[in-house]
């Protein structure tokens, strides 16, 4: 399978320690790939990385077939890669203009922002809370709402830090459908989380972080955390 | 107590009646406080910015500069600048003193150091995810920058309100490279100082009065400010 974006001997160190050290990551498209590791494994800086946040104290990338350099990479990697938080950000203003900020950035105009933005919005059964200010939405409604800004820029990676963390169940189904639909719809998804049993489904591979170093796990090696990948995967499409 | 009461009903007399000579120093003095502002503001910021979000050798020595001079008295500012614009001065060629442009140089030195320290400490208390997000959503780090102070609005707005209350009431610097000349650079603070010494109360009153109601609608402005929201695209 071929690679969106593959890292070798990359590391990085914050305030003397050494925090990753990992000598090969590939990443293939349209997989969807869960990290695990303990507090403090790396996850969020390798996340930041991969999302162009955080410079790499080395490392060569391979992006789509290019060799590239950290800094000659880093553009490709920030114009595909999406990165949300564990508790995402919401600007202070209404949802429909939080989903709208991408689109702004990008040069579109108004019209096609306002239509893109609707449909968007009619996607992830948001439409209700279009005018509501973001802050005063619920955990839940905040990822789905990241989730649906991400995916309005139609991103090849998209990076989630625990994106189920401290949310109630339901919350938690809601944006386990979200993803599940956003891989269907071909997005190669990296999602960092202890939590693994609640998007076990969507899994197609199991990556660990453990003293800076990437290791995979296969479903047999499992502890039945994981497994069954994708089992219970339905392939949803667009409404 | 009788004069006090007659000065003060002369003073919005003299406000209400369009008094020319009262107007006119009102409007060189927002005139120039203003300039000031909207001069040193955009830099301020942006200097705030780089403070706040990013390591650089000397920043904590930068940081230490900016809070110190927040506390110097105007008069020395006025002073410094008296030295550096007087004829026999480095820039005394530019025949600045005492004329308006010098009383706006020298606000922009008083008033910099404190919107400096302000917005730095609004953007110290940003969240840091607000700018990592207009990164990855897109945004070039311009961009990012507006985004970012578009979240922490209420404390950069707080920080040039008080920025232009520094100044518009400040008198040392203004007497000191302004020189109160009439018609040309008096301002409401040396013309108070004038009146006031010269017996004219009502005078100092009116000018005084409009201060206060300055110091009055900048709070209400804030607190206006403070209730609406908005992202704009």
């Amino acid at each position: 399978m071929s690679n969106l974006i593959s890292y070798q001997d990359m590391s990085i160190s914050l305030s003397g320690r050494l925090i990753l050290n990992i000598d090969q990551l590939a990443i293939p498209f349209r997989q969807c790939t869960l990290l695990t590791g303990r507090n403090g494994s790396g996850k969020t800086t390798l996340l930041k990385i991969m999302s162009g946040l955080l410079k790499p104290d080395s490392a060569r990338i391979d992006y789509q077939g290019l060799n590239l350099s950290w800094r000659q990479a880093k553009p490709y990697i920030q114009k595909d890669t999406i990165y949300l938080h564990q508790q995402p950000y919401l600007f202070d203003s209404t949802v429909f203009n939080n989903i709208a900020y991408g689109l702004y950035r990008n040069g579109e105009n108004k019209t096609s922002v306002h239509r893109k933005v609707n449909q968007a919005l009619e996607w992830a059964n948001l439409s209700h809370l279009a005018h509501q200010p973001a802050n005063s939405l619920s955990g839940g409604e905040k990822q789905r709402v990241a989730l649906t800004r991400a995916r309005i820029l139609s991103p090849s990676l998209l990076l989630l830090d625990e994106p189920t963390a401290s949310m109630d169940s339901e919350s938690k189904q809601q944006t386990s459908l979200l993803l599940q639909r956003l891989n269907a719809e071909g997005l190669t998804i990296i999602i960092s989380s202890h939590e693994s049993h609640t998007v076990s489904h969507l899994i197609d591979r199991h990556l660990h972080l453990e003293n800076g170093r990437m290791k995979e796990i296969n479903n047999a090696s499992q502890n039945n955390k994981v497994t069954p990948f994708k089992t219970t995967k339905n392939t949803l499409t667009n409404e | 107590m009788n004069d006090i009461n007659q000065a003060t009903i002369n003073a919005f007399q003299l406000l209400l009646s369009g008094n020319a000579g009262i107007w006119e120093i009102i409007s060189l003095s927002f005139t120039v406080s203003l300039s000031a502002i909207l001069i040193a503001s955009p830099f301020a910021l942006v200097i705030a910015f780089f403070l706040a979000f990013f390591q650089f050798p000397g920043r904590r020595i930068l940081i230490s500069v900016f809070n110190t001079f927040m506390s110097v008295p105007a008069v020395i500012i006025g002073l410094a600048l008296y030295l550096l614009l007087s004829r026999s001065g480095p820039f005394g060629d530019l025949q600045l003193l005492f004329t308006s442009k010098a009383m706006i140089i020298g606000q922009i030195l008083l008033s910099f150091p404190l919107l400096v320290a302000m917005a730095h400490a609004s953007f110290q208390a940003a969240d840091r995810r607000a700018w990592e997000t207009a990164i990855t959503l897109g945004a070039k780090p311009y961009r990012a920058f507006f985004t970012l102070a578009h979240e922490v609005r209420f404390g950069l707005i707080a920080a040039v309100v008080a920025g232009f209350g520094r100044v518009i009431a400040e008198i040392g610097c203004s007497m000191m490279v302004g020189g109160n000349i009439l018609h040309a650079t008096r301002n409401i603070p040396t013309a108070i100082a004038l009146e006031t010494s010269k017996g004219e109360f009502s005078h100092g009153i009116a000018l005084g009065i409009v201060l206060l109601v300055l110091a009055l609608g900048l709070n209400a402005g804030v607190s206006m400010v403070q209730g609406k929201g908005g992202l704009h695209s």
